[in-house]
């Protein structure tokens, strides 16, 4: 028995609109250097399986540039591998998980596939499932469609046989159900379905508030612990940041860091991305800062999401909140004036 | 630039005076500033100044470097034209020819280069760490009409006679080529950089191959017989950071030059960035109780203890309590709660153990070892 995956990267997720503006879910940046999409391909991956289609709707060309021909995952090969696969769906496709229509669109994918089974699933949870367990598990049920689940709900995977997935894409407009999410929450007949039990680290990032939770949760050791496991790396493309600095008089605590950048200033209960620089006596409490951002002298930033390219300038004062933090758009520049 | 320059790297050195850290590779694969290798520069180097064709001569422990630059993808030098090319000793019909010296180590790549067909050679270092735009030293190459350019550096006059200084008239063309003398008369040393006419370089390689007491070396036989020729020979005042890593010592200073803005040696440059293998590792922590002063951290690192300007390569865990100052902490280490370290260089596979001391003063410099730790364990120090 042996899988192949696709991969959701169209789903529309409403509450992350902020993020969005300029990618889809699926490249929002997550954990410092991450995308999340990092985390359903590595698992893909970690579990074995090389034939692997990334279904995307606009705008993609962010999520292009992260994943390329997925040489970062391994996925670069001869036979099989990563599979790119563009949907007409406009403005990010529909809010389940496992388009038919989509999966339609590119039926030949599945068609030519070797494999017997397959695996659905979304960019927008984070974890370290391994399908390879979930297969078996699958298997042993005699169950039609299994679904993961952990403790606190579904992580949007799925498990069914090729031929089934055939059968449904061929056959979805007459019975009327749009997805495989949908397919599962409906529980419609003649099928079976079964569930998986998760045990492991896992967040779904489907708004802005689960956004920043779950980033700050970061921060945890036992998150840390149970999502950065040595025996499964989680994978990303390259950018080749020299260590990060830490210049005298910085004070940094309880802070995830990326490589690249240069903390002059005050880091607390925060996450850094890449190549951001933290000015002289600026702080910075319960941030998430974006790759590339620049935050210049004396800045006092709280619960603040900075996109990509913020350039936040000298004494700026902002402070949000847990449920609702300041969101800066990716390349916006703030001043002090417009701080007040 | 039309013409075709071929890269000669020569990474074949032991670093013997790097003690333990070369009993198992060779010196242009150590580590070196949080995440490099020394290799990453030259190598870099090449990439940054549009070179794409390199071949890397390797001798002494190859097995590291031919893994680590592989098809020579982090470089871009994964190419269909040219890219890396491992240039290990190999046996012909005459039997196996070690490497004798830098210009024997060509000189058997001649085939090599025959096949390059270049217009220009660049025979680089595999050990030394700066950056540089070769395309600019080729072009001055052209400009001056040479037949070979020896990039060199103004050193202080104290350190002069550990070079092989050059001296010149006011045009820069080289008058006298001397090996570490005793009592220097010039301050240039030279670099271990070379730009030949192919021509001229195969000419020379071929007849000081036939002289049998030759040491087969550029700088004690290939240059002088071609100054001796007459042949135009000018040297490249380069300026800038660069540095030969050649003893435990100045692996220390050149890791500590990356904390001193002043230094010289800027990493944080995406118009010249070091390229390297990267590990797929996360960000790195600095929990609660950790403290990080005037220190570069890499990826992978978990910080509790204190770290002051001290170098931290990748996937490094500082307990809480321990205490790192002015050192050199390499990959995968672990140092134990209330281990306190003083201009120590930590190599990669060495633990400290918990409550462990090894504070040097002002001017020495420790390269920690198993034995070290196991003979304090043995003394019932803990």
């Amino acid at each position: 028995m042996n899988l192949m995956a696709a991969v959701d990267a169209s789903v529309k997720v409403a509450g992350l609109q902020d993020l969005t503006l300029h990618r889809s879910v699926s490249s929002i940046p997550f954990a410092g250097r991450y995308r999340l999409i990092d985390f359903p391909l590595s698992n893909i991956v970690n579990s074995d399986i090389n034939s692997v289609g990334v279904f995307a709707s606009a705008p993609f060309a962010s999520l292009i540039d992260h994943i390329g021909v997925g040489k970062s995952w391994d996925l670069d090969r001869r036979k099989e591998g990563l599979f790119f696969l563009p949907t007409t769906h406009k403005n990010g496709g529909i809010a389940t998980v496992g388009s038919f229509h989509d999966f339609e669109e590119h039926i030949q994918f599945f068609e030519k596939s070797r494999q017997t089974h397959v695996v659905v699933t979304s960019s927008f949870v984070v974890g370290q499932l391994d399908y390879k367990e979930m297969l078996a598990h699958h298997l042993a049920s005699g169950e039609d469609i299994t679904e993961a689940v952990g403790a606190t709900g579904s992580l949007k995977s799925y498990i069914l046989s090729r031929e089934l997935i055939l059968e449904l894409i061929r056959s979805h407009r007459e019975r009327r159900i749009l997805s495989v999410e949908d397919l599962v929450n409906l529980k419609k007949a003649p099928y079976t379905y079964g569930v998986y039990e998760y045990k492991g680290y896992f967040a779904i990032i489907d708004s802005v508030q689960q956004y920043f939770k779950e980033s700050i949760g970061l921060l945890d050791e036992n998150n840390r612990r149970l999502l950065f496991l040595p025996q499964a790396p989680i994978y990303t493309k390259v950018k080749d940041e020299p260590p990060t600095l830490y210049i005298e008089g910085s004070h940094v605590s309880m802070a995830m860091i990326a490589n690249g950048s240069t903390i002059i200033g005050n880091v607390k209960n925060s996450i850094i991305s890449r190549a951001v620089t933290v000015g002289k006596n600026a702080s910075l409490e319960k941030c998430i800062i974006m790759q590339k951002c620049t935050i210049e002298e004396d800045c006092e930033l709280a619960y603040v999401i900075a996109d990509k390219d913020v350039h936040i300038e000298k004494g700026v004062k902002l402070t949000g909140t847990a449920v609702q933090p300041i969101v800066l758009r990716k390349g916006e520049r703030v001043t002090k004036e417009d701080s007040q | 630039m039309n013409e075709k320059i071929v890269a000669m790297l020569l990474a074949g050195g032991q670093g013997s005076r790097l003690k333990s850290l070369t009993y198992d590779i060779a010196k242009p694969a150590i580590p070196y500033g949080g995440k490099y290798r020394i290799i990453d520069f030259p190598l870099s180097n090449c990439t940054n100044s549009g070179i794409s064709t390199v071949g890397v001569l390797t001798q002494y422990q190859p097995h590291a470097l031919h893994r680590y630059i592989g098809l020579g993808t982090p470089w871009d030098l994964d190419r269909h034209q040219g890219g890396v090319t491992m240039l290990p000793p190999y046996a012909e019909i005459d039997g196996i020819k070690w490497y004798a010296g830098t210009a024997s180590a060509i000189y058997q790549n001649i085939s090599f280069l025959q096949s390059c067909e270049p217009d220009y050679v660049l025979i680089l270092s595999g050990d030394h760490i700066y950056k540089m735009d070769y395309e600019k030293l080729v072009e001055y190459h052209k400009e001056k009409q040479a037949d070979v350019t020896i990039s060199v550096l103004e050193v202080p006059w104290e350190d002069a006679s550990r070079f092989g200084l050059i001296d010149t008239d006011e045009q820069m063309n080289v008058t006298e080529f001397i090996e570490k003398p005793e009592n220097p008369k010039s301050n240039l040393a030279s670099m271990g950089v070379y730009v030949f006419d192919w021509e001229i370089l195969e000419q020379y390689l071929e007849e000081d191959n036939a002289i049998e007491e030759s040491s087969h070396d550029f700088g004690k036989d290939i240059l002088p017989k071609m100054l001796a020729d007459h042949k135009k020979m000018v040297a490249y005042p380069f300026k800038g950071y660069w540095k030969d890593v050649g003893t435990v010592d100045s692996l220390w200073e050149a890791n500590m030059d990356l904390l001193d803005p002043t230094a010289g040696l800027v990493l944080h440059d995406s118009a010249w960035r070091i390229y390297s293998s990267n590990p797929q590792l996360p960000p790195q922590v600095i929990t609660e109780t950790g403290k990080v002063q005037g220190s570069m951290v890499n990826e992978g690192c978990v910080i509790s203890g204190t770290v002051k300007h001290s170098v931290i390569f990748q996937n490094v865990m500082i307990e809480r309590g321990a205490v790192v100052e002015d050192s050199v902490v390499m990959s995968g280490t672990h140092v134990g709660q209330d281990a306190h370290l003083k201009r120590v260089i930590v190599p990669p596979g060495v633990d400290v153990p918990e409550g462990y001391r090894l504070i040097n003063p002002a001017e020495g410099i420790t390269l920690l070892t198993q034995d070290l730790i196991d003979s304090w364990k043995g003394s019932g120090q803990q």
